[in-house]
């Protein structure tokens, strides 16, 4: 393969944590927790641009 | 009654226009200027380029919501600046291209009071030998190059199911691009949609890029705070790429493509090849190539543009070295420092050095990720410019209103698979942009502020960008409370 890097020590999700990816009940406070701290810094720009 | 004549119908274009009809009263007059009569919401090309979504639902015609909101329209590209006027006329104009259906094209004038330039970048292909569609690889920057490449993508999703092995090189195709973060996107949805298609097994995927590192994306990488750790955005990168078995190649320069093969050479000055049956290769971005001149007619292009045709603003473009790299050296206003009645926004500006650290190999070709202006930030500075220049409209004895990249944070959802139910999406927010060393000593950046996970959640939160944003676009009713 030469140049083309397989990155096969990456870290690797665990099994959980690929379930956790698209569990409803998780996923959707995950929904509401991005949507806030995306909220926060949007905020954050208007005071300091006002 | 004052213009203010806006060239370009971009993110940045579009919402510094929008802002600016909505501020003014019906007696100033905005006009908007811009070669495409669409609006094309860029981040859903991702979806386009791999068939899932159609053009209909990225692109909106721009004339009716221009009328609707007293714009005037004017589909053309802008050639020429002349910010003193002309030996006849002091009033500064802007020279147009107009090109009617069956028409010759003819060159007229349209005087302003105040210049915003947020024309976003001219697709340079011609920067790499056998780049672009049209020769021997593809693109999703426009909707017409997107929907090539889906069609190129589902050819092979049949060869593939008929028992073909197929190699897809996915990334960018100079050792100058920007954009990192698109192709990063388009090449993890390529793979999901792979394996929605049963196919994942007969394809091999490399994603090819000029970052130094995985996860660099223009902005010299990033810390983010991860499940009890400090985590590079290199790290977060490589596990997303490795998890779905995409390989890839680093610090690489394409030097020219030919027909189902990527001649590059990378960092250390070595020269390899690629072979491929799909290559998405972005490419790398430069000035759409305004010109400008004085009352007298002389050319005035180099003391309004730098070498690679972006615009100078209030950024320190002193040549230095990486380690004596500011945040205070980018611009916060986007004021020309030549002509205080013009502004750049969004890509159209020039930033006074890159983000990353710079690379050259020893055969002197530079390699490594140049600045990105993603949408969120370039629909700011267009608020913000437009902001500026309705106060001066309206006599407000008010400072120019800021919004520098090293003082703005962002917040990027970049598709990994697109389901409501199976798909996910890397949200991410990094505060700010531009890494600021003095204030955050450590990481450059607000880890408060400074975050990324994969989740479903990201999924749907990009699902209703995309609609929020169109709709936000089409100037409908309470578009002002849906921010940038």
């Amino acid at each position: 393969m030469g140049e083309i890097n397989t990155n096969i020590y990456a870290t690797q999700p665990t099994a959980f944590t690929l379930f956790l990816r698209t569990f409803l009940p998780w996923q959707l406070w995950r929904f509401f927790s991005i949507n806030l701290r995306m909220m926060l810094l949007i905020g954050r720009e208007k005071h300091l641009h006002k | 009654m004052s213009r203010v004549v806006v060239l370009g119908a971009g993110i940045a274009g579009h919402t510094a226009a929008s802002y600016l009809s909505s501020w003014l009263s019906r007696s100033h007059e905005v006009v908007v200027v811009s070669p495409q009569s669409t609006y094309n919401w860029v981040p859903s090309n991702i979806w386009l380029g791999l068939g899932l979504m159609s053009e209909q639902q990225v692109t909106f015609p721009l004339a009716p919501v221009y009328g609707k909101a007293g714009i005037r329209f004017e589909q053309a590209r802008a050639v020429a600046i002349h910010p003193e006027g002309s030996a006849a006329n002091a009033r500064p104009y802007v020279m147009v291209e107009k090109s009617l259906a069956g028409q010759p094209a003819e060159t007229v004038p349209i005087e302003y009071d105040y210049l915003i330039n947020a024309t976003g970048p001219r697709l340079n292909f011609a920067a790499t030998e056998g780049l672009g569609p049209g020769k021997h690889s593809l693109s999703v920057c426009t909707p017409s190059h997107a929907i090539e490449a889906a069609g190129h993508f589902l050819t092979l999703i049949e060869r593939m199911k008929k028992g073909d092995h197929c190699r897809f090189v996915i990334g960018t195709g100079h050792g100058m691009c920007t954009c990192q973060g698109a192709a990063f996107e388009y090449v993890v949805n390529l793979e999901f949609e792979l394996r929605h298609h049963g196919v994942r097994d007969k394809a091999e995927v490399i994603f090819f890029t000029n970052e130094y590192e995985l996860g660099d994306f223009g902005m010299d990488g990033a810390f983010i705070r991860r499940n009890g750790y400090i985590t590079p955005t290199n790290i977060f990168t490589e596990s997303v790429l490795a998890e779905r078995e995409i390989w890839s190649v680093t610090r690489a320069h394409a030097r020219k493509i030919e027909s189902g093969r990527i001649f590059y050479e990378n960092l250390a000055g070595e020269e390899h090849d690629l072979a491929f049956d799909m290559a998405m290769l972005l490419p790398p971005f430069a000035g759409v190539g305004l010109q400008a001149f004085d009352r007298a007619g002389e050319d005035i292009t180099s003391k309004m543009f730098a070498p690679n045709g972006f615009m100078k603003v209030d950024a320190d473009y002193t040549q230095k070295p990486y380690e004596q790299w500011k945040a205070a050296d980018w611009p916060r206003t986007y004021q020309s420092p030549a002509y205080s009645n013009i502004f750049a926004a969004g890509i159209a500006f020039a930033p006074p050095h890159p983000i990353s650290r710079p690379h050259t190999n020893p055969k002197g070709t530079p390699i490594f990720a140049t600045a990105p202006r993603t949408g969120m930030p370039s629909a700011t500075m267009g608020r913000v410019v437009a902001r500026s220049i309705a106060d001066r409209i309206e006599g407000k004895d008010a400072p120019l209103h800021a919004a520098s990249m090293a003082e703005l944070g962002a917040a990027c959802v970049a598709s990994s698979g697109s389901s409501l139910l199976k798909g996910t999406a890397a949200s991410m927010t990094v505060f700010p942009i531009v890494p600021d060393y003095d204030r955050y000593p450590k990481y450059g950046r607000d880890l408060k502020y400074t975050s990324g996970e994969i989740g479903l959640a990201g999924h749907w939160i990009k699902l209703i960008l995309h609609y929020m944003f169109l709709y936000k676009a089409r100037l409908r009713p309470g578009w002002r409370l849906i921010p940038e």
